[in-house]
C-alpha cells in the first residue's frame, strides 16, 4: 500500500521541520542569528489515468486523470536574511549593520569569513578583533594610550590621541555584500563562507551605494520572532501526528485483509 | 455469490487508492503552495458478463473504479514571512517559471536569487517575468513588488524607483486540469494562458498548502471504516460459501 510509504515521508519532512525550528529558537538570542525555514516539494506523481488520454471510440477524451502522488521531500532551509533589531549595549566596539552588508573577517589560515555578529574586541596588539580573536578587515590597530573610540555611520574608527585635542582617524571597517546573501553558507560562530550561490563578495563602504549603515554601541538581534516560532512548531507537531495516524490507519486496513479467510 | 466477492474487491482497490490519494495530501499539508487532491470514483457496468437473451435477464453487475482524482484549487492561506522575495498570489493564477523541459507553473511563491542576480525558484529554476527572467543589480536593494508584478528597486544611492521587470502570472480556464509534475509544478499540455483578470501578487507573503486536515482526518476514517467492513462482508461471504458447500455435500453414510 502506497500510503504507508507516502506518509512516511511526510514524517520524516516534518521531522526535519521541527529541528530547522528548534535551531531557531536556540539562537533566539544569538547576535546577527538568520532564520532559517524548511522549504518542502510535493514528489513525482504516478499518473494512473492520464488526463486528455483517449477514453473511448467516440473519441471522448479523459476529462480529470488519476495522480497518485508519491508524498512530499525537503528541497531546502532557505535562510531569511531580514534585518534584526539593534539593541543598544553602550559598548563602543559593538557595531551593528542596518541595511545590506557583512563585517569581513580574516580566518587564521587566510581565508576571509562573514558575519553580522559585530561583538568586537581589542586583541593584546590593539587590533579589532572578533570574539574568536581574528581581525575584523580592514585591519585597524589602535594605539593602548588613545581615548574617545568612535565609529561612524561609515565605518571610520578614530580615536583621540595623548597630547591632541582632536580625534584622528585609525582606519575603516569595511563591509561586503552579496547579490545572494541567502546562498551564503553557515560555518558556525556566527560566521559565513562565500559559495558559488552566493555571488563573489563586493567589498564596498558603509552608508554608500545601498550598503548599510554602522550603528555603534549597539548590537544586531537574531531575526527570530519567537511568537512565529512557536506556531510553526505546534503545526509541524500536528502535520507529524497526521501522517502517524495515516500510517496507522493503512496499517490497520492491511490488517483487515491479511486476517480475511483465516 | 462471487460477483458479491469481486464487487467487494473493486471497491477495496478504490479505497486503496483513495487512502494513498489522503496520504500525499497530509504528507504536503506544510508544503508551500500545494493544492490538496480528492478522488472521485463511478459505477462501472460489466457488459460483457451479462446476457439478456433469457426470459429473466441477468441482473447488470456493477463495480466502482476511479475516474479521477479533481484539484481543490482553492487559496491556501498566506502567511506573513517579511521577506521581500517571497511572494504569493491572491487569486487564481500560477508564477509562470522555467524548467527542466520548458515552461512550468507553479504556486510556490519561496524565491531566491542566485549567483548572477537572477530571480529563481527553490530548485534553481528561473522564475519569468513578461519580458524573461529578472534579473537583479548587485548595488540593488529595497526590492518592492507591486500587486501587479511589477518588481522596482532602489539601485545603489540612487534614490528613485528602477524597474527590473515584471512577474509574469498565468491563468487558466481550469487549473483542475493542470498535470502535478512534483516539485511543486504543474504541466499545462496544450492549454493556453489567459489574460489575468484578478490575481495580484503579495509580497512578503507564502501561500500555504490549501490541505484541509480536519476534512482529510475524516475521509481517512471513512475510508478505513469502509475498507474493514468490506473485508467483514467478504469474510462473511467466504463463511456462507464455506457453510454451503459443508452442508450441501455432507452426504449421510
Amino acid at each position: 500500500m502506497q500510503a504507508l510509504h507516502t506518509a512516511a515521508t511526510g514524517m520524516a519532512a516534518q521531522e526535519l521541520n521541527v529541528q530547522v525550528i528548534s535551531n531557531n529558537i536556540a539562537n533566539l538570542r544569538t547576535t546577527g542569528f538568520k532564520k532559517q525555514t524548511a522549504a518542502f516539494q510535493d514528489l513525482i506523481y504516478e499518473h494512473v489515468r492520464r488526463v486528455g488520454a483517449q477514453a473511448s471510440d467516440q473519441g471522448t477524451i479523459v476529462p480529470v486523470g488519476v495522480d497518485i502522488g508519491g508524498g512530499v521531500k525537503t528541497v531546502g532551509t532557505p535562510r531569511s536574511m531580514t534585518q534584526g533589531t539593534l539593541s543598544q549595549t553602550g559598548n563602543d566596539l559593538d557595531l551593528a549593520i542596518s541595511g545590506e552588508g557583512f563585517f569581513k573577517i580574516l580566518m587564521p589560515d587566510g581565508t576571509f569569513q562573514y558575519t553580522r555578529d559585530g561583538t568586537f574586541q581589542m586583541d593584546n596588539q590593539g587590533r579589532v578583533v572578533t570574539a574568536q580573536g581574528n581581525p575584523v578587515q580592514p585591519t585597524i590597530s589602535i594605539p593602548n594610550n588613545a581615548s574617545g573610540l568612535a565609529v561612524n555611520e561609515q565605518g571610520q574608527v578614530s580615536v583621540t590621541l595623548p597630547g591632541s585635542s582632536t580625534s584622528a582617524v585609525q582606519g575603516q571597517i569595511g563591509v561586503t555584500r552579496f547579490i545572494n546573501k541567502a546562498g551564503l553558507q553557515p560555518v558556525g560562530n556566527n560566521q559565513f563562507v562565500e559559495t558559488p550561490s552566493s555571488g563573489p563578495p563586493q567589498d564596498g563602504t558603509a552608508n554608500s551605494e545601498g550598503y548599510g549603515k554602522v550603528t555603534q554601541g549597539s548590537l544586531e538581534q537574531a531575526n527570530v520572532d519567537v511568537v512565529s516560532e512557536m506556531s510553526d512548531l505546534i503545526a509541524a507537531q500536528r502535520a507529524y501526528e497526521m501522517n502517524a495516524k495515516v500510517i496507522s490507519a493503512a496499517d490497520q486496513m492491511m490488517q483487515s485483509t491479511t486476517a480475511l479467510f483465516r | 455469490m462471487q460477483n458479491a466477492l469481486l464487487i467487494g474487491l473493486s471497491r477495496q482497490m478504490t479505497l486503496e487508492r483513495q487512502m494513498d490519494v489522503i496520504a500525499n495530501n497530509v504528507a504536503n499539508a506544510n508544503t508551500n503552495g500545494f493544492k490538496a487532491d480528492h478522488s472521485l470514483f463511478e459505477e462501472f457496468l460489466n457488459s460483457n458478463a451479462r446476457e439478456d437473451n433469457f426470459i429473466a435477464s441477468d441482473r447488470r453487475v456493477s463495480y466502482v473504479q476511479d475516474r479521477g482524482t479533481f484539484r481543490d484549487v482553492g487559496q491556501g492561506p498566506m502567511e506573513p514571512t517579511n521577506n521581500p522575495l517571497d511572494m504569493a498570489i491572491d487569486g487564481n493564477a500560477f508564477f509562470a517559471v522555467q524548467a527542466n523541459g520548458g515552461e512550468r507553473y507553479t504556486r510556490d511563491g519561496k524565491f531566491s536569487l542566485n549567483s548572477t542576480g537572477q530571480l529563481v525558484t527553490s530548485d534553481g529554476n528561473l522564475v519569468l517575468g513578461t519580458g524573461g527572467p529578472i534579473t537583479f543589480q548587485p548595488t540593488d536593494h529595497d526590492i518592492n513588488v507591486a500587486p501587479d508584478g511589477t518588481v522596482t528597486v532602489l539601485e545603489g544611492t540612487a534614490k528613485t524607483d528602477s524597474i527590473r521587470g515584471k512577474i509574469r502570472m498565468a491563468a487558466f480556464d481550469d487549473a483542475a486540469k493542470l498535470t502535478k509534475l512534483g516539485a511543486n509544478l504543474y504541466d499545462v499540455g496544450s492549454a493556453t494562458p489567459q489574460a489575468i483578470t484578478r490575481s495580484t501578487v503579495r509580497q512578503g507573503y507564502i501561500e500555504k498548502s490549501n490541505v484541509n486536515s480536519v476534512g482529510e482526518m475524516s475521509r481517512m476514517v471513512e475510508v478505513m471504516r469502509s475498507y474493514t467492513a468490506i473485508a467483514n462482508l467478504l469474510q462473511q461471504q467466504s463463511d456462507l460459501h464455506k457453510s454451503a458447500i459443508e452442508k450441501l455435500a455432507d452426504v449421510p453414510a
